[in-house]
């Protein structure tokens, strides 16, 4: 295994690197869908409380990044899309972006406790604990279902959103993990299908890479047919109004007829794009039979987060709600 | 160990950011605390309030 670029003895790092370390782009999500499920539950928590509280779950959600990059930095050097990433690239030591990330866990949590309750500064502390421990030294490694049991670290934020404004976990904030939960696999394994390559060459048993592609597409399109009537299910029970029902009927349509495409296409038999592609463009820029793999990829974010903006919309206009 | 200006610099960086994010952290922990001692008196100032309207019936 190719080790990680080593880090100078005496750190060179920016303040940037340390940015780096904490995902931003994921932590986009984690606090749009937080600020979702803080918003939705309606409790009585002040503006400055629900800020410090998303702020506490952002950084908390960071955290578990630098944790999940100081212990996966061998790993990601061997990948084209994380080998720019601070460990793997040499600009930040492993010891370093391991106390980042154990003090970033310990100040959030304990701030998120101190300024909202301590049930959700416990899920908050769960979620890393998961993240980094569970998924990244356990899961990862051991199964292809990995994405799978690990996704539900992604899902926790807006359960967390809904019990800082709360203090208690109803059935409507596990309503909404349980769309992340199930919206992951089909996203993370549309990803994987064309970037199967990387995943062997770092010896992560991705379904692409343990199953092959054939068996990814079919699970894909099966997890395609749970995910999206549970996506339906908040616009009929009461949770999301009319605006949420159209979003998630409409939107769910396009997610299947994506994922029966994916399905009736090879995307992933053939070994991804040339390692000329750049890393950023490697996400995108696909061969041509690997495109509904893209298309639905790429269209699993924008329904995510129209379901979670629909959501929100009706929560901050109580009048469009049914 | 004397350290090259390159080395130099970027821990001067680094320090700067740590400090802005410590005084970043110092006012959200003052926050909190002012937050959570005007519930507290206000959860007070409620008891005393109702307790009045007991003994007054």
């Amino acid at each position: 295994m190719t080790p990680p670029a080593a880090a100078p003895a005496v750190s060179t790092a920016q303040p940037e690197d340390f940015f780096q370390l904490l995902k931003p782009r994921v932590m986009s999500l984690v606090i749009f869908t937080a600020v979702t499920g803080l918003v939705v539950a309606r409790g009585e928590l002040g503006w400055l409380s629900s800020a410090i509280a998303i702020l506490c779950v952002a950084v908390g959600a960071g955290a578990a990044g630098a944790l999940n990059m100081a212990l996966e930095g061998e790993t990601d050097a061997l990948m084209r899309r994380t080998r720019g990433r601070p460990v793997a690239a040499g600009r930040v030591s492993r010891n370093d972006a391991m106390t980042f990330g154990v003090v970033l866990s310990l100040f959030s949590v304990m701030l998120l406790g101190m300024a909202t309750n301590w049930l959700a500064a416990g899920l908050l502390a769960l979620t890393i604990v998961y993240y980094a421990g569970f998924y990244t030294l356990l899961l990862k490694r051991r199964t292809p279902q990995n994405i799978v049991i690990g996704g539900a670290a992604g899902a926790f934020p807006p359960v967390i959103g809904w019990a800082a404004a709360t203090g208690t976990a109803p059935w409507q904030a596990w309503l909404l993990f349980l769309i992340i939960f199930l919206w992951t696999p089909p996203h993370s394994w549309a990803l994987a299908l064309y970037s199967a390559g990387d995943y062997a060459k770092a010896g992560i048993p991705m379904m692409p890479v343990a199953r092959g592609a054939k068996s990814t597409r079919l699970q894909i399109l099966l997890y395609s047919l749970v995910f999206v009537p549970v996506a339906i299910a908040p616009g009929l029970t009461g949770l999301g109004g009319l605006i949420y029902l159209a979003v998630a009927v409409a939107g769910g349509l396009g997610f299947l007829l994506m994922a029966v495409r994916l399905w009736r296409s090879r995307a992933g038999d053939q070994p991804d794009k040339a390692e000329a592609v750049g890393r950023e463009a490697a996400l995108y820029d696909v061969r041509a039979e690997a495109k509904p793999a893209r298309n639905l990829f790429a269209f699993s974010i924008l329904y995510l987060m129209a379901l979670f903006a629909a959501l929100l919309v009706e929560s901050l206009t109580p009048t469009m709600s049914l | 160990m004397r350290l090259t200006p390159e080395q130099l610099a970027a821990r001067t960086r680094r320090n700067r950011a740590l400090a802005a994010v410590l005084v970043v952290f110092i006012i959200l922990v003052f926050a909190t605390t002012i937050l959570k001692l005007q519930g507290n008196s206000d959860e007070a100032a409620a008891s005393a309030a109702r307790q009045t309207a007991a003994q007054g019936q």
